[in-house]
């Protein structure tokens, strides 16, 4: 049957090349989309005083220890009213690290009352240690989800922010390099990608111009000539990427993106 | 009497019998003895239990013969009292002392917070590591000293005249700081 072979090559090679070109058409969107986020100026809308929502993504041990070295020496929570921490499951010890962190800050500050400026929520691993790697996407996947449940307040383990805190996005997300920031940043782009687009249904409102969910990676202080592989991802991602070793210092995903900046060792 | 200590860490990831062997060589032993240390304290590991047991045994059956006191002990989340123990301290009774580290992250860190003399010895076994650069880097920069498993003894003079290295200048690292407010985007009055 000559015709019908015909008609079902036909069929293929069209649904080909329209898969091609969709293809084609996404991916350039999404380079577009992520060159125009990443080099585009801020509006300057945030009014000082106004509360601040930080979400730290917390890895496994040396991970941690180095965010909370970071968080301990540059982080004035007096400026990062609302701390929201990130951990893998199955890392109870680096939910009890910021749990003694947030009591040491407190301390420090002798503030008298009980500390609700801040939760710790768990959120399902991208990939266990030893997980195949055919089954590893849908565990992505989840951790994905998490992600965007965090990122909206949606977590089962989240608490209703204070009523200061106008929107439930996180103002601002601070990772380092365990493979969850890779799921937490591309979760806020994402997101933020979707803010952009349906923009045009909200009412004038001042406070839509205010930044949301700006994303800075600090690659880890091990990581000295070479990125690490959730660098490397996140290169192109993250609003502004920082590095401890002068070597990676003005590294960029591609022309036209914003360069890797030095800061010397923030972990000392 | 003053104590001086070296104290030597092989982390919890990654056995090192390599390393713990070198520390508990006679002649690695005798160096340091000879250059006035009163103390070997070994974080071992799981995989170094075996290897330092059979050394307190020989010990105690009175075949090794030092003046050194020598400690071990499994792993501890907080190395840091112990690291502290490696600096200078009069009122403590304590010479400055030195560390040997597995190249591992956290303890290279805590030595250079305390800022006591740092030998990093990368673990051969894990070739093509970004350990073994950071290792390299600091070396360059004279943070720390290299060691090598077959000629461990050397490191200890080298270690010994290294004394209390000026702690790390902190050029320029209010920029997490700017970096964060700009991102924040905060109105200009």
């Amino acid at each position: 049957m000559p015709l019908t072979l015909e008609a079902i090559r036909a069929l293929l090679v069209t649904t080909f090349y329209y898969g091609a070109a969709v293809g084609c058409l996404f991916f350039t969107l999404v380079i577009v989309s992520l060159m125009i986020s990443q080099t585009s100026d801020l509006p300057k809308a945030r009014r000082r005083g106004s509360p601040v929502h930080l979400l730290v993504v917390l890895g496994s041990g040396g991970h941690t220890a180095e965010m909370i070295a970071i968080l301990e020496r540059h982080f004035n929570f007096s400026v990062y009213t609302y701390r929201t921490y990130v951990v893998s499951s199955g890392d109870a010890l680096s939910a009890q690290k910021a749990v003694d962190f947030e009591a040491f800050m407190a301390g420090k500050n002798n503030s008298p009352k009980e500390n609700h400026d801040y939760t710790v929520v768990t959120i399902p691993r991208a990939r266990r240690v030893h997980q195949s790697y055919l089954t590893a996407p849908f565990s992505t996947l989840q951790c994905f989800w998490a992600c965007l449940l965090v990122l909206l307040g949606r977590h089962p383990e989240q608490h209703p922010l204070p009523a200061e805190y106008k929107s439930s996005l996180p103002d601002i997300i601070l990772a380092n390099g365990p493979a969850v920031a890779v799921c937490m940043m591309l979760a806020a782009k994402s997101l933020r990608f979707l803010i952009f687009c349906f923009k045009w249904t909200r009412t004038q409102d001042p406070d839509s111009e205010i930044p949301k969910l700006r994303t800075v990676y600090i690659e880890s202080w091990a990581r000295v000539r070479r990125l690490s592989m959730s660098g490397r991802i996140l290169l192109p991602v993250a609003d502004r990427f920082l590095v401890q070793w002068a070597p990676l210092a003005g590294l960029r995903a591609w022309w036209g993106m914003r360069p890797t900046i030095f800061c010397g060792w923030v972990v000392i | 009497m003053a104590v001086k200590l070296c104290f030597v860490t092989v982390g919890a990831t990654a056995s090192f019998e390599g390393l713990i062997r070198a520390v508990l060589q006679d002649s690695f032993v005798a160096e340091l003895e000879r250059h006035g240390f009163t103390r070997l304290l070994i974080q071992h590991g799981k995989g170094g239990q075996e290897l330092f047991d059979a050394y307190r045994a020989e010990y105690e059956s009175g075949k090794k013969r030092h003046g050194l006191e020598v400690g071990g002990f499994d792993l501890c989340p907080d190395m840091t009292p112990y690291v502290s123990m490696v600096r200078k301290d009069e009122a403590n009774f304590q010479e400055l002392g030195m560390m040997i580290s597995h190249a591992g992250t956290g303890s290279i860190l805590d030595a250079l917070r305390a800022s006591v003399p740092l030998v990093i010895v990368p673990n051969p076994d894990l070739a093509d590591n970004h350990q073994q650069e950071l290792a390299e880097e600091l070396a360059g920069q004279g943070y720390a000293i290299i060691g090598k498993l077959d000629d461990l003894p050397s490191v200890v003079a080298k270690a010994t005249n290294y004394g209390e290295r000026a702690p790390y200048f902190r050029r320029e690292n209010e920029k997490p700081f700017a970096v964060m407010s700009d991102e924040l985007s905060w109105t200009e009055d």
